[in-house]
């Protein structure tokens, strides 16, 4: 009792100062992990050994860390292997943004809808749901926004209602895979779930989500965008040409040709059984060996303090797990539905949802991977059920707000930044309508296809 | 005015540092900076005034924004920034100004031009100033100070390492009940005129 209230309390302390941003966050997760293994394994439960197993170091040496063969692992704790795949996607998004691929691809489609304003706005909609299917929604918005400000500037249009839309489908196109969103990189390694498991499951509600939204978007707001703020016609020769973004063409190439891998290796890891972990790592080093000079710029821009972060995170839900808290919500949830697996999908995708729009998602959903599982023991609804219910509650319900994911973030800090501070009222009028559209769907979804 | 001069005013509601701010611009014939320079930023950056004015001398509300890769999306810091920007490209252009609030006694802290003054009052001569300048009973005025001070307090300290008033953070704070507001003026003139003599 002593070590869940410890577990419990060390948890809410660590959320309210994630929230407050006093200290940096992964000073925090690292600061509470550290406490959990102190207070909640050394002092109240003298369990040497379970503190050992919730830093699982021992993990990464084990061959199945690299290359599964099918075993049944259970493992909690720490997740390596998703701090190693995000690392390593880390190194190799850095890899490609030196040499300018992500801006090339923004000023290329640009210019291939002929500087447009409605065609860029469908083109960078699409285009983020794509991109951010492969890397993190972070890094799609950071280029797509500041492109889609870069045109709105010379080609005078509105650019608050073109960054909201691809925020949007930023975190959709995260849902529909497993390294697109990191809930799905935790709920897929926790889970043992494969790249093609989500694209089949999470994949085809997302795309059928994604034509919904499109067509949403472009009702709501077409008008704000054809309303140009000037009157003269915009000189094309002044836009910049998307061969200007290349800083590097060989190591453009080299990068491009890593990115194909990665997607390459990800799509096939579930016949080649080679893991997220191996993958993550692959083309981390392919990334560097290939840098050449620059492996200190593309090393130095890695966001390391995310990855300590998700290291403490881990082990502060490890001590939740271990103390049972878990299992305590888990049973909760269970005496609420009982049987009506209908209603056990609707509370996940709902209360993922809410709580996503509010806080990170990422703790939440490090919190509910255990809980699902526990909800599949001893209620028998499948655990696919409720994995994709808690992929997508989680990831699209972070669009409603503009603090429920980072893509947000980034997205309203680079518009305020550019004059257009986007305030929740503004936010919250395009963008929550859209988040219940696609939950809508999600549930209905899931409710007829898996019960 | 051969050598720079920049002063930071800062004040209590109610003290008129606002108007004392504005006599020393007119004493030393250089421009005033106060809260409409959000008109000129409104024009760089092609945005509309209201916006700017609705987020305008507020903190961060920590609870409905967030930062990430050191991007804040809080507008009430955009709004922020944008001014600390125009002041900081103010004193670079080499031009000599009074500043009222904007936090820029700590926004320009390196700058060898600046002089900081924080204004305070007695309560009583404060809640009197307010009833007269802004036609409202005690109990209004004495709202009315309550909330502005606080707001004041809490965008200054938000952004600033110093406390809002906290003497070791300004050159000089005067209590303008015993001066009065001309010959505060006054008297912060001749403060500034030594600090020109002693810098030339």
């Amino acid at each position: 009792m002593i070590a869940q209230i410890a577990a419990i309390t060390i948890f809410v302390v660590m959320f309210i100062l994630i929230i407050t941003e006093k200290i940096e966050k992964h000073y925090v997760t690292l600061g509470s992990g550290l406490l959990t293994l102190i207070v909640v394994f050394g002092i109240c439960l003298k369990d040497f050994g379970a503190m050992w197993d919730i830093v699982n170091l021992k993990s990464i040496v084990t061959a199945e860390f690299w290359r599964t063969t099918g075993a049944e692992s259970e493992s909690g704790g720490v997740d390596w292997a998703t701090v190693l795949f995000l690392g390593g996607m880390m190194v190799m998004v850095e890899g490609m943004a030196r040499v300018g691929f992500f801006r090339w691809l923004c000023m290329r489609i640009a210019k291939l809808v002929k500087y447009k304003t409605i065609p860029i706005f469908l083109a960078f909609m699409t285009m983020s749901f794509i991109l951010a299917m492969f890397i993190d929604s972070i890094t799609v918005i950071l280029f797509l926004a500041s492109v889609t400000i870069e045109l709105a500037r010379l080609l005078k249009f509105n650019p608050v209602p073109m960054i909201l839309a691809e925020v949007f489908c930023a975190n959709l196109g995260g849902s529909a895979t497993m390294c697109g969103d990191p809930p799905n990189i935790i709920i897929g390694s926790n889970l043992h779930y494969s790249f093609m498991d989500f694209v089949t499951n999470t994949g085809v509600i997302a795309l059928i989500s994604f034509v919904f939204i499109v067509a949403y978007f472009y009702f709501v707001m077409r008008k704000q965008l054809s309303t140009s703020t000037g009157g003269e016609a915009t000189d094309f020769s002044k836009l910049p040409s998307p061969e200007s973004a290349i800083t590097d063409k060989v190591g453009f190439f080299v990068n491009l040709a890593i990115f194909l891998i990665a997607i390459v290796l990800l799509i096939t890891h579930a016949n080649t059984g080679l893991t997220v972990a191996f993958i993550g790592v692959a083309v981390a080093l392919l990334t560097i060996i290939t840098s050449g000079k620059h492996v200190l710029t593309v090393l130095k821009k890695v966001d390391y303090k995310t990855l300590l972060f998700f290291i403490g995170l881990f082990v502060v839900v490890g001590g939740l797990e271990h103390t049972g808290v878990l299992e305590v919500i888990a049973d909760f949830i269970s005496k609420i539905c009982g049987t009506n697996y209908a209603l056990m999908v609707v509370i996940i995708i709902w209360l993922s949802a809410i709580a996503s729009a509010f806080i990170d998602n990422i703790p939440f959903s490090a919190t509910m991977v255990p809980v699902i599982k526990s909800l599949a023991e001893t209620t028998g609804i499948s655990l696919d059920t409720l994995a994709w219910s808690l992929a997508m509650g989680t990831d699209v319900g972070g669009s409603a707000t503009p603090i429920g994911a980072s893509a947000n973030v980034v997205g309203t800090a680079a518009a305020a930044k550019a004059g257009h501070p986007i305030g929740w009222g503004e936010y919250c009028k395009k963008m929550v309508p859209a988040t219940v559209i696609v939950l809508v769907i999600a549930t209905v979804y899931i409710c007829a296809v898996y019960l | 005015m051969e050598k720079q001069l920049i002063i930071a005013v800062s004040r209590e509601y109610g003290t008129g540092g606002h108007r004392v701010a504005k006599a020393l611009a007119e004493k030393f014939g250089i421009n005033f900076y106060d809260r409409r320079m959000l008109e000129e930023i409104a024009d760089q950056k092609n945005m509309s005034v209201d916006t700017l004015h609705k987020y305008d001398e507020l903190p961060r509300n920590v609870f409905i924004s967030r930062t990430v890769r050191g991007m804040s999306n809080s507008p009430e810091e955009a709004v922020a920034n944008f001014q600390f920007d125009y002041i900081r490209e103010k004193a670079d252009s080499g031009e000599s100004f009074v500043i009222l609030g904007r936090c820029a006694e700590h926004v320009l802290k390196d700058h060898p031009a600046l002089i900081t003054v924080f204004i305070l009052g007695d309560k009583e001569d404060k809640l009197k100033y307010v009833e007269e300048r802004r036609r409202v009973n005690a109990q209004q005025a004495a709202a009315m100070m309550y909330r502005h001070d606080k707001k004041r307090k809490a965008y200054h300290n938000y952004y600033c390492p110093n406390k809002w008033g906290d003497a070791r953070g300004y050159d000089v704070t005067l209590n303008i009940s015993k001066l009065g507001v001309e010959k505060a003026a006054d008297f912060l003139e001749s403060y500034v005129r030594m600090r020109i003599e002693l810098n030339k």
